[in-house]
């Protein structure tokens, strides 16, 4: 775990949803490095290589945080302001996926600096369909940046 | 399902505005595009200047690095420090792969990079992949304060 | 004087006497005069100047420093030697002849060793001409030597710069040649597919052609861009693991591997001293390779390594289509290709790039084969540290 290079951080404490997600990512071959926490307090430690965390590599941050909004310990906007406000995080690509409908939250997320905001659909197929998307999207069409400078390949696509 | 999107897209090359076009001229999404093929008339037109005084702001700018006016990352920097214009996502478009260009893009506050693919289809489905996700399936931020 | 040594005077006096011009450090006059009277019976035409001090000598040096110095060892304050090292140390290469009385063998070897010329006794002057012949001869040479090294050096210093002028020009025109090329494939293709039909026959044919033209463009262009990218990389060697290098191989290649049902076996493989993106090209290009050019079984291939000297050999062996022993030297250069691009796919540059690397790391490679009994490509590496390399760490 201490090197492995994780693709996809799954920040949410529905269970739900992350078996969802997780099925849907796996269906298109994206699941293989994908590592799930379950509230905002262990987001920040895998982020940042602290507490139950430290003996992760900072060398290797995720390409993609999908974060859900509500969250026990450290909610979502908090996690997302710690990252994007930290030279080290700031340009991890940060997707809001959430339930919440709530315009405010989008504009916060939005000015916190999220690379982008989604809305879950309550539809299972149409959820389902939505990580497909954002999979491809972000994992594959998108080059996302390393932390120390040096930009990753563009992913599995060709 | 969405209301029709706007999109700027920012390219000096006409032939790949052509096959922007191109890609989404059967798109379900049925975004209104406006293409600029110069910087600074980018920045005229995000800025609604002179002849642009009555142009609605994009929902989503699609953007190339090498512009002659007003580079790509100059275009950038300013949209991401103005109050009205860093609310609307930024997708770099561009050949270039060098690390130092895709960081910076990040620095400066674009929401993703995506690397014009030399393949044909590659590159058609890129397009459409970039229409689909911000005009389908994510969340533009409102418009106004 | 006896019959011969006569003739020789004679001859000597004879012949045309060579100018020399000498430096004297000899505080004796006439020990001075002996060694001149010497070199004039041995042939030389001399120019000489006499001194006896540091100050003298040094000064004597410049602006016309002399061909020869004649030194006696032992000086009121000064010795022979003492002036080697002012010599040294004005950065003069000039031969130094001890004119001695008695030395100890000890200190003539030690002389020597300092890098006195030779050394004459003064009851010995006889030979002088001749020893000052011969170091004279042996300065000469040094300098044709020192000369040939330095129009070396610079002949490699130009073939360096040209080579990475040419190196660098392959990878700026095949980099801004993908730009247009992508604009005429692009729509070239789009041509194709929108007025397919529409126009006449010949229409439909020539834009398949011109489409195919632009496409196979820019697979070249990209396969020269990777060539040329293996000569510009300023990635420092480090030590490779080569196993971790086949797991990364064995898992880009799942794709290919799983569909020709290839088994692929190898040794437990070394570290090498090389740059560690290079090596995982060229293991992925002689596997790739191995299961392109297979023949009608499954491909099977394995991957040993040997110990030699100071460098691992490695051995690719696979049971493919094997290689006719006419090709089996030119199969490494660029875009050399045996088969035609229907029967087999590929601009043939994926050997010449392995042979890159592989040279590059200060390596060879080559191959044997036979037609229809596969081919076992072989290349050597340089061992796994700096320290085994025989170079000190710094």
């Amino acid at each position: 775990m201490n090197s492995k290079e994780v693709d996809i951080l799954l920040v949410d404490d529905s269970q739900d949803d992350v078996e969802l997600t997780l099925h849907a990512l796996r269906s298109e071959n994206l699941a293989n490095n994908v590592f799930v926490v379950h509230d905002g307090e262990e987001a920040l430690d895998f982020i940042f290589c602290t507490g139950a965390f430290a003996q992760r590599s900072s060398e290797h941050p995720p390409k993609l945080i999908l974060l859900d909004l509500k969250l026990p310990k450290v909610d979502g906007l908090q996690v997302l302001e710690r990252v994007k406000s930290d030279e080290r995080t700031r340009n991890i690509c940060v997707v809001m996926m959430t339930s919440s409908r709530e315009e405010r939250d989008m504009a916060s997320g939005y000015n916190l600096g999220a690379n982008s905001y989604l809305q879950k659909p309550v539809d299972f197929s149409e959820f389902r369909k939505m990580v497909k998307v954002l999979g491809l999207y972000w994992l594959v069409i998108n080059r996302p940046p390393l932390s120390n400078g040096v930009a990753h390949a563009a992913g599995q696509g060709k | 399902m969405k209301s029709r999107l706007k999109l700027l897209l920012v390219d000096d090359n006409p032939a790949d505005i052509g096959l922007a076009l191109e890609a989404l001229s059967g798109s379900a999404h049925h975004s209104e595009i406006t293409s600029l093929e110069n910087g600074t008339e980018a920045l005229t037109f995000l800025n609604r200047g002179g002849k642009y005084a009555d142009a609605a702001a994009p929902d989503l700018v699609i953007l190339d690095l090498n512009l002659p006016g007003c580079n790509g990352l100059t275009i950038l920097e300013t949209m991401k420090t103005g109050p009205e214009l860093r609310r609307i996502p930024v997708v770099m478009f561009s050949t270039s792969r060098l690390s130092r260009d895709i960081v910076r893009s990040y620095e400066l506050g674009a929401s993703c990079y995506v690397s014009k693919p030399g393949n044909l289809n590659d590159y058609l489905s890129a397009v459409k992949s970039i229409e689909n996700f911000w005009c389908g399936f994510a969340c533009l931020p409102p418009k106004g304060e | 004087m006896s019959g011969t040594a006569t003739q020789i005077a004679a001859k000597i006096a004879d012949e045309p006497k060579v100018k020399l011009c000498a430096l004297l450090l000899e505080d004796n006059r006439l020990d001075a005069d002996l060694v001149l009277r010497a070199l004039r019976r041995g042939g030389f035409d001399i120019s000489s100047t006499l001194v006896q001090d540091e100050v003298s000598f040094t000064r004597a040096l410049r602006p016309n420093p002399p061909e020869i110095v004649l030194a006696d060892y032992n000086l009121p304050n000064w010795t022979g030697l003492d002036a080697l090292n002012v010599l040294q140390r004005e950065g003069f290469d000039i031969p130094v002849i001890l004119v001695s009385g008695a030395l100890g063998d000890v200190t003539a070897v030690e002389c020597i060793k300092r890098g006195i010329t030779d050394y004459v006794l003064k009851d010995g002057l006889a030979r002088l001409p001749d020893v000052v012949r011969r170091a004279l001869r042996e300065k000469h040479e040094r300098k044709l030597r020192h000369q040939v090294e330095q129009d070396l050096e610079k002949k490699m210093e130009e073939l360096a710069r040209s080579n990475a002028d040419l190196e660098q020009f392959a990878y700026v025109a095949s980099h801004d040649l993908q730009e247009p090329l992508r604009m005429v494939a692009a729509y070239t293709q789009l041509l194709a597919e929108r007025y397919r039909g529409k126009l006449d026959a010949d229409a439909d044919k020539f834009i398949g052609y011109a489409s195919e033209g632009a496409l196979r463009m820019q697979v070249l262009i990209q396969d020269l861009l990777a060539f040329s990218r293996v000569g510009r990389n300023t990635a420092p060697s480090a030590s490779v693991d080569c196993n971790s290098v086949m797991q990364e191989v064995l898992q880009t290649l799942a794709s290919p591997i799983q569909e020709s049902g290839a088994a692929v076996s190898a040794d437990d493989l070394p570290s090498v001293w090389a740059d560690r993106t290079q090596i995982v090209q060229l293991f992925q290009n002689l596997i790739g390779n191995a299961i392109k050019f297979r023949g009608t079984e499954p491909p099977a291939i394995s991957v040993k390594s040997e110990k030699q000297d100071r460098q691992w050999r490695f051995t690719f062996r696979d049971n493919g289509i094997g290689i006719p022993a006419e090709s089996l030297e030119n199969i490494f250069v660029v875009f050399q290709r045996l088969h035609t691009r229907t029967e087999y796919p590929g601009n043939g540059i994926g050997l010449s790039i392995c042979k890159k690397i592989v040279e590059r790391s200060g390596g060879r490679i080559w191959v044997e084969s036979q037609v229809g009994s596969g081919s076992a490509f072989k290349f050597t590496l340089p061992l796994k540290t700096a320290d085994e390399h025989g170079r000190t760490k710094p």
